[in-house]
């Protein structure tokens, strides 16, 4: 039973350890990591974890990409952006669905919006004279 | 002949422009009804009362004049004063409750595309945006008290909000409480000066990719981070207060990505950091005053060519810290409290170098959990030792001629 009880704890520390799940992002409070601006709207912010687990929060799609490929050395696991019509709500980079164009404005005029749906994706895309992009196509958009 | 048809014509321009007063007591009622009578050229008084008109369009080129500060209030749904037009005055209004919306940033004075607009001596309380000038030339905001009640978590716009402007005049205001008191982004050959700016949630003022600007004696107090100016050149910074910018990541000043800029004639006290500098280049730092500020200056190992010349360091924790150990910034008769050299030829220049940066900022800026042992014994001798024979601070990271007498600054 006492064997038991400390697998179990083992387990559960380990399943925590190993948790690759974003960590909200305080509104100006964090800063981000590559612009050294205080993030202070959750409709742009982004945040990438670390194979170890870190949590590097950003301001702006823009900044998480070119952080990432200026430190080519560190191994990424994930890369969340904030919805844009939930506030400060992070979605997986990959499932999102993206547009750029000038008159979404974003802090660090990445100006790219994320959406968890195509519906809203258009209907935005519309609204705001962007054009529509994938998570590949926005990561591939910095050098 | 022809003259005389000008004198005539000048004089029915002048007797043309009427006055249209607004009030409870008068044949208008509604600020509406008199811009909708109104021609270019004409004024507008408007009366001591509340107008809860949403959304008021200013689409002539008006003087929109308030008398005892009527109240126009925008009950939190929309934007309350739009301009539409050029040349247009403002003045004595209180401008309250616009709407808080996160998709359309509603303001309580927005400028749209227009030139040679005044607004002066307004109160604006409680807006989501305060100013919002966009794609102006020649604006004067000046005199305004504009403040908001934002918070930690939750999203609020600028006090004063300028985007792709030019020639801006931004004078005499006092902002709080708002995220970025006064923020420039593409705004070029703009004076900001005399403002007060504290208590922000952000920043007491943040440039964002504005050339040619600049902002003197103005008071940045208490804001969340301080003041920000990035990706931008030439920029003048003088006879200004930056103050009591606490926090994990506040700065007085932080400089990132700017270049050819002169700081001249500041005071950094009580601050985190009084400046902390990150891919700033060609930048001459002259005649501040650093006090009681956690890091005088923080500079980072992507600065170059930066001249810091001529400043009184007093009571800072630490006087400088770098994160690289290639020196490529000049120091220059600086008075540093914490020189103990002496001036045997009484020149008013110590007779040894001074070394800035302490062991210990090497120590904590590789490790910032090592604070812990500030302050202790050994730390202390450490910090002596590496004084007398430098080997993990740079040991050309000198000032090679600190003075002996604080400058009067």
């Amino acid at each position: 039973m006492k064997t038991l009880f400390i697998y179990m704890i083992v387990i559960t520390t380990l399943i925590s350890c190993n948790s690759k799940e974003s960590v909200p992002i305080k509104l100006n409070v964090d800063t981000c990591e590559f612009c050294k601006m205080t993030i202070s709207n959750g409709k742009f912010g982004a945040e990438l974890i670390t194979k170890k687990g870190r949590n590097y929060k950003f301001d702006d799609v823009a900044c998480m990409i070119q952080f990432a490929k200026s430190n080519t050395v560190v191994p990424y696991d994930a890369f969340y952006v904030n919805d844009y019509l939930k506030d400060n709500t992070l979605i997986p980079a990959e499932t999102a669905h993206f547009i750029n164009g000038e008159k979404i404005s974003s802090p660090m005029r990445g100006n790219f919006a994320a959406f968890s749906s195509v519906n809203e994706q258009m209907e935005f895309k519309k609204k705001l004279e962007a054009k529509t992009m994938t998570w590949s196509e926005v990561y591939d958009a910095y050098k | 002949m022809r003259k005389l048809i000008y004198i005539l014509l000048f004089f029915c321009l002048i007797s043309n422009a009427k006055t249209i007063t607004v009030g409870r007591l008068y044949p208008v009622k509604t600020i509406k009804q008199a811009i909708a009578l109104a021609n270019d050229g004409d004024i507008i008084i408007v009366t001591q009362g509340v107008y809860k008109e949403e959304n008021i369009i200013i689409n002539k080129k008006i003087k929109f004049l308030g008398k005892n500060f009527p109240v126009l209030d925008g009950q939190n749904k929309a934007e309350v004063l739009s301009v539409a037009a050029d040349s247009v005055v403002i003045k004595g209004f209180k401008i309250i409750n616009s709407g808080h919306a996160a998709l359309d940033d509603p303001c309580g004075i927005k400028v749209y595309d227009r030139n040679f607009v005044v607004i002066e001596n307004n109160i604006l309380d409680n807006n989501f945006f305060g100013i919002y000038l966009q794609n102006c030339k020649n604006a004067v905001v000046k005199n305004n008290t504009i403040k908001a009640y934002g918070k930690q978590e939750q999203l609020i716009g600028n006090g004063i909000h300028c985007w792709k402007s030019d020639n801006l005049q931004i004078i005499g205001n006092k902002i709080s409480g708002h995220r970025d008191g006064i923020y420039f982004e593409f705004v070029t050959q703009s004076v900001i000066w005399r403002n007060i700016s504290s208590y922000n949630i952000r920043y007491g003022l943040h440039f964002m990719f504005s050339n040619d600007d600049s902002y003197i004696t103005n008071v940045f107090k208490g804001n969340g981070a301080g003041v920000a100016v990035m990706f931008t050149k030439n920029v003048k910074m003088f006879n200004n207060y930056f103050e009591e910018n606490w926090g994990d990541s506040a700065y007085g000043l932080l400089l990132k990505e700017i270049s050819d800029s002169y700081i001249f004639n500041n005071r950094f006290a009580r601050n985190t950091s009084g400046i902390y500098m990150e891919g700033t280049s060609r930048i001459k730092v002259e005649k501040n005053i650093f006090e009681a500020n956690g890091w005088g200056m923080k500079i980072q190992a992507s600065c170059m060519e930066n001249e810091i010349v001529n400043n009184n360091f007093l009571g800072n924790t630490f006087d400088i810290s770098t994160n690289g150990s290639l020196v490529l910034n000049t120091f220059n008769s600086n008075y540093w409290d914490k020189y103990e050299g002496y001036d045997l030829n009484k020149d008013g220049f110590g007779d040894v170098p001074y070394h800035p940066l302490s062991l210990f900022s090497v120590l904590t800026e590789n490790n910032p959990s090592s604070m812990i042992l500030f302050r202790s014994f050994m730390i202390t001798l450490l910090d002596k030792s590496e004084k007398v024979l430098p080997s993990i601070t740079p040991d050309n990271f000198i000032d090679n001629k600190p003075l002996m007498k604080s400058l009067p600054l």
